[in-house]
């Protein structure tokens, strides 16, 4: 086939460019068939193979139309060349014709355009190609023009060949849907037998097939098919064989699918049955009458009910029936409506009639005419329903309304029944009377908007929205307005109802809330003179939740916590406020509380913010119980007591420089004793040595050693003035003084005993340097401190004193600074400044300078600081207050 | 009376000093007695004399307050001297403070020699009572 087309193609080409009688004579050699036909179908050129397929070779083909030479051409065929005129590039197709010994014969052919040197289509150029051949192999099958053109396609009807010499089944389009094939299927012998249902069917068609080939018999059944998406089908399968000269070459058969009449009497046996079970079944009563009121049918029910057999009822009158009560009137009535229902009308009405033991039993009785297809009424089917359920059921539906009215009018909420689009009110009940003070006469000219004051119609809009979305509205809060003109609120909520004639009803409740909202007044005050009371008392309160987050705080917490507005304290826990520790032991502290339920009360606890301020605190914690006995949070209440502390402190630092100066002064005390002691204790002995005393030498040198004491005690008595003299003259006024004056002129005072002991001052203090002392005890201070640093030198080395001075905020400070012995003061630092106290073999300590000078610079409000290396000085801090 | 081998009187006032000899000689209870003027001069001799397997005085008088070393700080560094006889060491003071009474209580416990504690002044019957051998 492929070659065929390529070698029209060439030919094409080649045939455009020469038309002359040698290539007439070309034409005929063509080993294809091919014929030149111009626009009026009149054959220019032939191919001699052409003319012998089409077996023309008796005739004279050229100049012939086809038309002339094809008794007639098919449409299609006609339609397929004038398309090829206008241009169609390639047209094929199949067409059959009988030839001279009136056979049939099949090709193919295939048109091209013919053009001449100009590009004008001038003609077509067919090639054709006899498949008769391939097709049959010279059999001639009944109705094959039908089967390919698929013909049969009305009836629906499918048809099939079977080429025996080619063992080659074919099936039309139809047999193909039959199956449920794609197009493209390829059925063989074997595959179509086993499209038939196994068993009956298939076993039924193999037969039929063997028979058809061995005996020649055809076939005709009703079988059912398995297609091939699995659909059961019902299809009446025939067939014959085809014999030629005894021989047989196939067989030729039809499908028709004839699954849907099947059904379609399945479906009407069905509905028989299952009109009768319902029809038997029903708990209606039912029957049949004819037009004369003659019971033709009777179901089951109703001969159940009355205890009667079908024999009982049948071909008697309606009204003769045993269940009707005996009145004669009933009989009247019962044939009068049989008659009204004959001429068409549709009669329905509530009865009694008696069941087999004559009870009266009410039924809904329903007598329907019946037509027939002329519109004309040929029975009448009577049905019977017991309403016994329904009667009671109304019986107990007039009671739940009359206990509803009772509701209704008793409910202490008033209803209100309003037209939803008009507004109009419908009804109301008395609460709503009583609530409003509107009476039922008021109803007609009530709208629902006068009951609601004009302040609040902007919310109806809303209102009506949500009726309109949902209907239903509410619950919400609302205000009525009475029929004086005062208002109350109320609780409102509603929902739409429709009544039969379509209208849309809408049910109002509305719950006087006056009480309620007093009590939520009440409720407000009290909680405001709650919140007004924690806020003014002078403790911290706070009430914090599970996991210590305040969920409350009072004004004095919150400005403790830094804040102005609760919302930046509420939520925050101790760890917002609070340094680490602080918060931590804070969080302990909550969950001890919650944990036991014990609270804590008034502990002291410091505080540390994280701005690093202290606030001691006397708090209390205390458990919130909920109902099921567990902490629900805590209330706590701090009493900043930071001033009190600091009170306190400032008490015992009191206390304890009281008890020192106590302890001084004791200590004082005993000093002065001891001395006056041991120097009394002396006069006492040596005055009794004296008495016994005869030898005059040793007189006079006992003599000698009374004066010394007396001495003595006379030293001891100044330094003891001295000291006393300071203690009592602590208001002497104080005054500033140039501290490197009083330098001076202490060197100058003590020139020569520096120069003696070679002794060197560097000063490094300036000369603007004031201080604020007594001037005499200034005096006595520095001599005091130059000559000690002088007497207690080292004796390896010169002393150097150096003095300096520096200053803090309280205090100006003079540094006395000696290259001298130094004290060890881990032994005798208690002692350095204590009366009588000397450290060194130093037959001129008398002890009593540095605790003078102490007592001067304490009087003065200062204070003495030493620091000493044994070996290589000693530096004195002398402390001038400025302040006081 | 069997004289005593060794006194030290340890006091800064000659006055006293004087006057404890002069008792001590008409008691003629030793020939042997050394007075020092604070407790340092004292502790160093008698370390000197431990050294020297010297015997150390078996009656020692002593004053509280003197300067560089007083008694008290005598009496600590005394006590942890190597002497295993009893030392009979006489506090002798004019002061009346309770705190001096109390420190000799306390170191009465901490050694075994005895100490006793006398006012200052002393008669001569007293200084009989307490200067003999522990």
């Amino acid at each position: 086939m492929e070659n065929h087309i390529t070698l029209v193609g060439n030919y094409g080409i080649m045939l455009r460019e020469t038309l002359t009688p040698y290539n007439d004579y070309l034409i005929k050699q063509l080993p294809v068939s091919t014929v030149f036909v111009d626009k009026k179908y009149k054959i220019v050129h032939a191919s001699d193979k052409w003319i012998a397929d089409f077996d023309f070779t008796k005739r004279a083909v050229l100049g012939k139309s086809l038309f002339e030479l094809f008794n007639d051409i098919s449409k299609s065929w006609k339609k397929d060349l004038h398309s090829t005129f206008k241009g169609k590039a390639r047209l094929t197709g199949i067409e059959n014709f009988y030839d001279t010994q009136k056979n049939e014969k099949w090709f193919e052919w295939i048109n091209v355009p013919w053009y001449d040197e100009k590009e004008n289509i001038i003609g077509v150029i067919i090639q054709t190609k006899d498949i008769s051949k391939t097709i049959f192999d010279d059999i001639k099958l009944e109705k094959l023009e039908t089967l390919l053109r698929d013909k049969s396609e009305i009836s629906k009807i499918g048809s099939w060949e079977y080429d025996a010499v080619n063992d080659q089944l074919v099936w039309c389009k139809i047999t193909k849907s039959i199956h449920e094939v794609p197009e493209d299927y390829e059925p063989d012998i074997q595959s179509g037998v086993n499209f038939y249902k196994e068993g009956y069917s298939r076993n039924t068609v193999a037969m039929a097939v063997d028979r058809a080939m061995t005996k020649g018999i055809a076939w005709s059944e009703t079988l059912q098919l398995i297609t091939a998406k699995g659909k059961e089908i019902s299809v009446i399968a025939a067939g014959k064989p085809v014999f030629k000269d005894e021989k047989f070459l196939g067989l030729i058969g039809t499908f028709k699918d004839i699954t849907d009449e099947v059904l379609t009497k399945a479906r009407t046996e069905e509905q028989e049955r299952i009109f009768s079970s319902i029809f038997n079944s029903s708990y209606q009563f039912t029957g049949i009458l004819d037009i004369d009121g003659t019971f033709l049918e009777v179901n089951d029910t109703a001969l159940q009910f009355s205890d009667l057999k079908q024999e009982d009822i049948i071909n008697k009158k309606f009204w003769d029936a045993y269940w009707w009560p005996i009145p004669d009137m009933v009989k009247e009535g019962l044939k009068q409506v049989i008659a009204a229902a004959a001429r068409g009308e549709f009669m329905r009405s509530e009865i009694v009639v008696l069941d087999k033991n004559k009870q009266p039993i009410p039924v809904d009785f329903s007598l329907k005419p019946i037509y027939n297809e002329d519109n004309r009424v040929v029975s009448l089917l009577a049905e019977g329903r017991m309403i016994i359920e329904m009667v009671e059921a109304r019986q107990k539906l007039k009671i739940s309304e009359q206990k509803f009215r009772a509701l209704y009018e008793l409910s202490p909420i008033a209803y209100i029944l309003s037209d939803f689009e008009t507004g109009e009110i419908l009804d109301f009940n008395s609460s709503f009377e009583t609530a409003t003070a509107y009476s039922k006469e008021d109803m007609p000219n009530l709208r629902y908007a006068d009951i609601i004051p004009d302040s609040s119609r902007h919310k109806l809009i809303n209102f009506i929205k949500e009726v309109d979305s949902k209907g239903t509205y509410g619950p919400f809060e609302h205000i009525f307005v009475k029929r004086d003109g005062t208002s109350y609120p109320v609780l409102i909520s509603g929902s739409l109802v429709g009544n039969k004639k379509g209208r849309k009803l809408l049910w109002s409740a509305a719950q006087d809330i006056s009480e309620v909202k007093k009590k939520e007044n009440q409720i407000r005050d009290e909680q405001k003179l709650l919140k007004t009371l924690i806020d003014n008392l002078p403790l911290n309160v706070y009430i914090k939740d599970l996991e210590s987050r305040k969920i409350l705080v009072n004004k004095s917490e919150l400005v403790y916590c830094g804040f102005k507005d609760e919302s930046e304290v509420l939520g925050k826990s101790d760890y917002n406020f609070y340094d680490e520790k602080s918060a931590l032991m804070s969080r302990e502290e909550d969950l001890d509380v919650i944990n036991t339920l014990n609270p804590i009360l008034g502990k002291e606890t410091i505080s540390i913010k994280k701005d690093g301020s202290l606030t001691t605190f006397m708090t209390s914690k205390i458990p919130l119980i909920s109902p099921d006995g567990k902490a629900s949070g805590l209330i706590g209440i701090s009493m900043d007591i930071s001033d009190l502390k600091k009170q306190e402190q400032e008490l015992r630092d009191l206390i304890n420089v009281t008890s020192i100066q106590n302890k001084q002064l004791i200590n004082f005390a005993h000093i002065v004793s001891h001395n006056l002691r041991s120097h009394t204790a002396n006069f006492s002995m040596l005055l009794e040595f004296l008495v016994e005393e005869k030898d005059a030498n040793e007189q006079e040198n006992i003599i000698k050693m009374l004066t010394e004491a007396s001495d003595n005690l006379l030293e001891t008595l100044d330094n003891l003035n001295e000291v006393v003299a300071i203690s009592t003259n602590v208001n002497l006024d104080k005054k500033p003084v140039n501290l490197n004056d009083k330098i001076t002129a202490a060197e100058k005072n003590i020139a020569a005993f520096l120069k003696k002991n070679n002794a060197k001052i560097i000063n490094e203090i300036p000369d603007d340097t004031y201080i604020k002392v007594i001037p005499a005890y200034i005096d006595s201070i520095i001599m005091n401190f130059i000559t000690n640093a002088v007497k207690y030198k080292d004796h390896s080395r010169d002393p150097v004193i150096k003095l300096t001075v520096s200053k803090n905020t309280k205090y100006t400070i003079l540094s006395i600074e000696d290259n001298g012995l130094g004290i060890d003061l881990n032994k005798y630092g208690e002692k350095l400044f204590g009366m009588y106290k000397t450290f060194h073999d130093n037959s001129d300590a008398r002890g009593i300078g540095l605790y003078i000078t102490k007592n001067q610079v304490e009087a003065m409000n200062g204070k003495i600081m030493a620091c000493s290396e044994v070996g290589k000085g000693t530096t004195f801090n002398i402390y001038f207050n400025d302040q006081a | 009376m069997t004289k005593l081998k060794s006194i030290a009187i340890i006091d800064d006032d000659p006055i006293t000093v004087f006057g404890i000899k002069r008792m001590l000689s008409t008691l003629n209870v030793s020939e042997n007695i050394n007075s020092y003027v604070n407790g340092k001069e004292a502790i160093d001799d008698f370390k000197r004399f431990i050294k020297n397997k010297e015997e150390v005085p078996e009656v020692i008088f002593l004053d509280i307050n003197m300067p560089v070393m007083d008694g008290w700080q005598f009496l600590e560094e005394f006590i942890t001297l190597h002497i295993a006889h009893k030392i009979r060491i006489n506090i002798l003071t004019s002061s009346i403070d309770p705190v001096d009474r109390e420190n000799w209580k306390r170191y009465m416990t901490l050694t075994h020699h005895i100490i006793d504690y006398k006012n200052k002044p002393i008669q001569k019957k007293e200084i009989e009572e307490i200067t003999k051998a522990a």
